[in-house]
């Protein structure tokens, strides 16, 4: 067969399979009947072939660019998953996946909880120690302190109570995941990014920690973080699990390509991360709207203790039973 | 050198996907990012409003309709901040407005379309790939194979041009030959060039608008080697506007049936070739500058079928008289020559 035969007997197939592409357009394959249907996955084969034999043949480039362009389009038409129902899927992810998906990064997870609690404890005796160094790690803290002679639960409680709890709420819900997604994202830094953030935020809690009792306001300070910041510091170790995830794959890619490596690993944490999303909406609303209530302090305790409690049995029992 | 993704189908055929280069990116990058500082700019304006002007207020009145105004700002300015990406780049299927308007689309590598995981990977990374600026961004696609940030290499994604795989455009630039219309035996025949000729001489034509003068006059000579030699036909003056024109005339519109739209002619006229610099060419082309000056009117110049050749060429009579006219080329013996024993 000539080039010449070639495109002569061709013509007709690329034209019809262009104006099937056509008609589908962004509605992809729902844009068509289901015999244009068929009549395009029996047409597109034939066309992925003529690349090839347009290339063989050596015809001119410009078309050769066209039925390239032409398979390109089939192609990405007819090999796209199907689309499943959102809603399904996110019932799917919440009830099973995610608590399995968390238990087998366990590691990472703890990695990062291990990290915090090193750091945390070491801040905290340190301060402890020499009340003095808090001058360095929380300034804030010491300003509290300094400038409130005889500071009660009720007075620290009342700087959340300087914000209304609806926009209270939402601004630590968006700044606190924010905050999970630069933990996951600085993990493509072979994890360096991530244990920053991991180490900011453990000697920041645990120098307030530490200043706040050795001022003997031990109670007035966990009365006023915990009914939140339980939740809200697991959310974020998780999150920083994730980053960890993400670093260890471009860190140690074992026996596969780096690249590789790397994808495999982002959609491990990049999961992680979005279940952390409904955990952080829960420790905003509580940060917007029980830390500042005037429920007694023990209350407020019990209250975080509780709401971690209950995310910990979801996280390690949820799913295990057998799927239907 | 424009870089492609591969796709290998199941059919054994590699598909080509042409990748947007860094400098396409940066622009629908900034097209975008200041589209979300401006919105972003007028959320933070009314939560700003909302927040110093009465926020006292809402305390100590319990306002609560602007409280809650106000936190579904602060959610929004969110939303603006991580989900513009995510949301035009599903929603549309990879392409953010300022991708659009560059004419570029974010498709799995290897072919196929996003899933909401692979945007999410890609956008969440975007705020290391923007530490200084994009630079990060920048030095990654610089080092990358397929013209890839941190986001995109994590999530198996890479940014196609569309300006070329779009046939619908590709069609109209290439214009009035294309596979529905006269690449057909027919059109092939009336030039009289083989296949790998004819390909040749019509990609140099669509092509040449959008090639510089000098381009066009380094090219068109090396391409019209080969077929000189076959053919034995004498080319006129060594000037580009001759070259062309012979090309228009022999090749072109006896390709598109011997009635070329009008518009395709003026296309000639325009180029400016300096006496100079024609000569330039000639003598640095000593190959094609022709023997015979004088041989014919340019434009009027050949009818090269390979039937009713020139009158000075096809004919296998005294051997030395087509071989002054011939081009000098060493190397096998032009077509002449072997008719001479």
């Amino acid at each position: 067969m000539t080039p010449a035969r070639f495109i002569e007997t061709r013509k007709n197939a690329w034209a019809r399979l262009d104006a099937l592409v056509r008609q589908a357009g962004r509605r992809g394959t729902a844009g068509l009947s289901s015999a244009e249907l068929h009549e395009l996955m029996r047409l597109y084969p034939g066309v992925a072939v003529d690349v090839a034999r347009a290339r063989m043949y050596g015809i001119d480039t410009k078309t050769q660019e066209r039925i390239n362009a032409l398979a390109v389009a089939a192609h990405g038409l007819l090999y796209r998953r199907p689309s499943s129902r959102p809603g399904r899927a996110i019932w799917r992810f919440v009830m099973f996946d995610y608590p399995a998906l968390f238990r087998r990064l366990l590691p990472y997870v703890a990695l990062a909880i291990a990290l915090f609690v090193v750091t945390g404890l070491g801040c905290y005796f340190t301060v402890r120690l020499k009340p003095s160094l808090a001058y360095r790690f929380v300034p804030e803290a010491v300003d509290m302190v300094d400038n409130n002679p005889g500071l009660s639960s009720d007075d620290m409680i009342e700087r959340f109570r300087a914000m209304p709890n609806a926009p209270l709420a939402a601004g630590v819900i968006t700044n606190n995941i924010s905050v999970a997604f630069f933990a996951f994202a600085l993990g493509i830094t072979m994890g360096l990014g991530t244990c920053y953030v991991i180490l900011m935020n453990a000697m920041m809690l645990a120098g307030f920690a530490a200043h706040f009792v050795n001022n003997d306001l031990g109670f007035q300070f966990y009365s006023c973080i915990t009914a939140h910041g339980v939740l809200e510091i697991m959310a974020i170790l998780i999150a920083a699990g994730a980053g960890l995830r993400l670093g260890m794959s471009v860190a140690v890619p074992g026996r596969i390509s780096r690249v590789a490596s790397l994808r495999a690993g982002a959609k491990d944490a990049v999961l992680l991360v979005l279940g952390t999303l409904p955990m952080f909406v829960v420790a905003g609303i509580a940060e917007g709207f029980i830390t500042p209530s005037h429920l007694p302090g023990e209350m407020k305790i019990i209250f975080g203790v509780v709401l971690g409690f209950t995310a910990i049995m979801y996280l390690m029992l949820a799913g295990r039973v057998k799927r239907v | 050198m424009q870089d492609f993704d591969l796709i290998e189908t199941p059919e054994n055929v590699e598909l080509r996907q042409p990748l947007a280069g860094i400098g396409t990116r940066f622009l629908a990058g900034l097209i975008d990012n200041l589209l979300i500082g401006s919105v972003m700019l007028v959320v933070a304006a009314l939560a700003g409003l909302a927040s110093y002007g009465t926020i006292t207020d809402i305390v100590e009145t319990g306002d609560w309709a602007d409280a809650w105004l106000l936190a579904v700002l602060l959610v929004i300015l969110f939303l603006v901040y991580w989900g513009y990406f995510v949301f035009f780049e599903l929603y549309t299927n990879g392409q953010s407005p300022g991708k659009k308007h560059m004419k570029i689309r974010v498709v799995k590598e290897g072919g196929g379309a996003i899933t909401f995981i692979d945007v999410i990977i890609r956008n969440l990374l975007r705020c290391v790939d923007a530490i200084g600026g994009y630079f990060v961004a920048g030095a990654c696609m610089f080092i990358s194979r397929k013209v890839q940030r941190l986001g995109d290499l994590a999530a198996g994604t890479v940014i196609v041009s569309e300006s070329t795989t779009d046939y619908a455009a590709t069609s109209a630039i290439a214009g009035r030959i294309t596979w529905d219309q006269p690449i057909t035996p027919e059109a092939m025949e009336a030039t009289g060039l083989t296949p790998q000729e004819y390909g040749a001489v019509m990609s140099y034509w669509w092509r040449r608008p959008e090639l510089t003068v000098e381009a066009r006059r380094r090219v068109l000579p090396k391409l019209l080697r080969p077929i000189v030699r076959r053919v034995g036909v004498t080319l006129p003056g060594g000037s580009l506007e001759s070259l062309e024109s012979f090309v228009f005339t022999t090749y072109i519109r006896p390709a598109a049936g011997g009635q070329a739209p009008e518009e395709v002619r003026p296309e000639v006229a325009p180029i400016d070739v300096h006496p100079a610099a024609a000569a330039d060419s000639a003598s640095a082309n000593p190959t094609l500058a022709d023997a015979a000056p004088a041989e014919a009117a340019p434009a009027e110049a050949a009818p090269v079928d390979p039937a009713p050749a020139e009158p000075d060429l096809a004919e296998p009579g005294p051997a030395d008289a087509p071989a002054a006219d011939a081009p000098k080329e060493p190397g096998p013996e032009p077509g002449p020559a072997e008719n001479t024993p």
